[in-house]
């Protein structure tokens, strides 16, 4: 056995993965645990939860699409991030990284599979969550209010969707920076409810800082998305962007090259 | 089908992996061998693109792991049957793995019998099983694809003496259908029966390799020989004076000489024998032998290296 030939592969008869089947994996890998599927079951629990609430509680007047939709949406923002934590960390967590880069070397991939798998399991949750509070808003109608069916297109993109992409994508840049479930999720929950009180407070101490707030703090940049007409200005949307690229964009990028780049062990 | 070509992996002062070059050939066993800590596992872990190297390069058949589509379809790897999610059941840890690799719902099933996992057990979750069933499950991961290489990291940790002889039958019957096999082991004797060829390294680089009888003939340019008499001192005191090294061993004599020569001296000093036997060759003291300079601990029962030994 000492020739010198070294013997070659026949790689003719395995194309690439494609990406479409590594996106399916990664969808099923976000719900075929008991974790993940109970997570993704709670979400769209408790929006249906909290919107039952409301429709008993609110008075007739304020039981409109335009009323339920957000409220929907708030549940959402809240827990879908946590949905893409667990999906990216649990690679590193659970150490089943090891066998995912082994199958697909190409890290780049997984990632890009991950993330667009994370995008279509939130506009599944999100189609839902918007189901739910078409229902909550008929049964409002059913038990003797009048709501308004009408939809303010700003409400629906910027308040709903984007507010809620946004809230993913910056999970998924915790989650590649972080490699870690418990970790990531205080961080987001840190990002997503302390940081906001803080900058609050902050501004109401001192002038200089709330003007600055908005361009730094990427909540505070967000607020216009989701109250009064849901439509920023064009300041609004600089600081949004500003803000954006502070708590989004460098993250992101940052995640990325750690994943990319990171030893699974 | 596997080149390691000068391979070197540092992390900080820390050299894991030290210019180590070796090839693994199709329908042949290769065992790695070597203690805890001594480079194996890095070694594999490059192979598979999941570590760079700080230099030297690894090709599978020509192709580095990166360059090869759907790697799995070619390259069976086993790092560690533990690595896996522990909220999924073992059918569930296949059919993932099915699915990345393009393969039919049916090749999971064929790959449980084929490792002996019942539905009961394939249906548990992972945090559920023993260390055996991982390793079970983890040989059936890497031979999904069925892949014409394995790359298998202790596979024969956790598994029972049963488990183990399965494991060797299955590993001999894929290299004779042409496969070629790497597989670790800090075992000697889980290894030494299979393997066509061995290489051993310790502290990062490799201190001997070949087949059993090319690492025994190179080890013993002395042979050694174990013997008891009824008279011990009058035999240890004619060896010395042929010039044999003697020491005392358990009841006997530990003696660097051939069982002839120790037999021919105790005939002329009028000895009687009760014993006589070629000792120390085995595999398991070469390994040890040849390792311990890099092994945690001190080997008991074997004080200062033999003059004349294989400097490790």
């Amino acid at each position: 056995m000492s020739s010198t030939a070294v013997p070659t592969l026949d790689i003719s008869g395995t194309p690439r993965t494609p990406l479409s089947r590594l996106v399916g994996v990664e969808l099923r890998k976000a719900i075929d645990t008991r974790a993940g599927f109970w997570f993704a079951t709670s979400i769209v629990g408790l929006v249906c939860a909290v919107l039952l609430i409301y429709t008993l509680a609110a008075p007739d007047g304020s039981k409109n699409l335009d009323d339920m939709l957000p409220i929907a949406g708030g549940v959402l923002g809240y827990f879908l991030p946590i949905l893409i934590i667990m999906l990216v960390t649990s690679e590193q967590s659970q150490r089943n990284g090891l066998v995912t880069f082994t199958l697909e070397p190409q890290r780049s991939r997984v990632v890009a599979a991950k993330f667009l798998a994370g995008i279509s399991l939130a506009a599944v949750v999100m189609v839902l969550a918007a189901l739910l509070a078409v229902v909550f808003t008929g049964i409002g109608a059913v038990t003797g209010g009048a709501p308004d069916w009408s939809v303010d297109g700003n409400l629906l993109f910027n308040g709903f969707v984007l507010a809620n992409l946004i809230g993913i994508f910056v999970g998924f840049a915790i989650a590649m920076l972080l490699m870690n479930t418990p970790a990531g999720i205080v961080v987001y929950f840190a990002y997503s409810l302390i940081l906001p009180i803080a900058a609050g407070i902050l501004s109401a101490l001192s002038s200089g800082f709330e003007k600055v707030a908005p361009w730094i703090e990427f909540n505070t940049a967000q607020a216009p998305l989701l109250t009064g007409d849901f439509q920023p200005s064009g300041e609004e949307w600089a600081q949004f962007a500003t803000a954006g690229f502070l708590w989004l964009v460098v993250p992101l990028v940052l995640g990325t090259l750690r994943l990319l780049r990171i030893e699974f062990k | 089908m596997i080149t390691v070509d000068r391979l070197t992996k540092t992390y900080g002062a820390y050299t894991a992996v030290d210019d180590v070059s070796f090839a693994c050939q199709p329908g042949r066993v290769t065992g790695f061998l070597g203690p805890n800590g001594a480079g194996k596992t890095t070694t594999m872990r490059i192979m598979v693109g999941l570590s760079l190297p700080t230099r030297g390069n690894v090709t599978i058949g020509g192709l580095r792991y990166h360059d090869i589509p759907n790697p799995g379809r070619h390259v069976g790897t086993l790092l560690d049957a533990s690595a896996q999610h522990v909220g999924r059941s073992g059918r569930e840890i296949l059919a993932i793995a099915a699915q990345t690799m393009g393969l039919p719902k049916t090749r999971v099933d064929e790959m449980l019998a084929l490792v002996g996992l019942t539905d009961d057990e394939a249906g548990r979750r992972l945090r559920n099983y023993s260390l055996g069933m991982k390793q079970r499950l983890g040989i059936a991961h890497a031979l999904l694809g069925d892949p014409s290489v394995l790359i298998l990291d202790e596979p024969a940790n956790g598994l029972d003496p049963a488990g183990i002889r399965w494991m060797r039958g299955l590993l001999k019957g894929y290299a004779d259908r042409g496969g070629t096999v790497l597989l670790s082991s800090h075992l000697l004797h889980e290894v030494e029966q299979i393997a066509d060829e061995m290489i051993l390294i310790g502290r990062g680089k490799i201190v001997a390799r070949g087949d059993r009888e090319t690492l025994l003939a190179g080890a013993n340019g002395t042979p050694v020989t174990l013997v008891t008499s009824l008279d011990n001192t009058a035999l240890g005191a004619a060896l010395t004076h042929a010039g044999h090294g003697v020491e005392p061993a358990g009841p006997g004599l530990k003696v660097q000489a051939s069982p002839e020569q120790v037999g021919r001296a105790a005939l002329a000093a009028g000895v009687v024998l009760t014993d006589l036997r070629s000792g120390g060759a085995g595999l398991e003291d070469l390994f040890l032998e040849l390792t311990s300079a890099d092994a945690r601990e001190a080997v008991a029962g074997f004080g200062a290296p033999t003059p004349g030994g294989i400097p490790a």
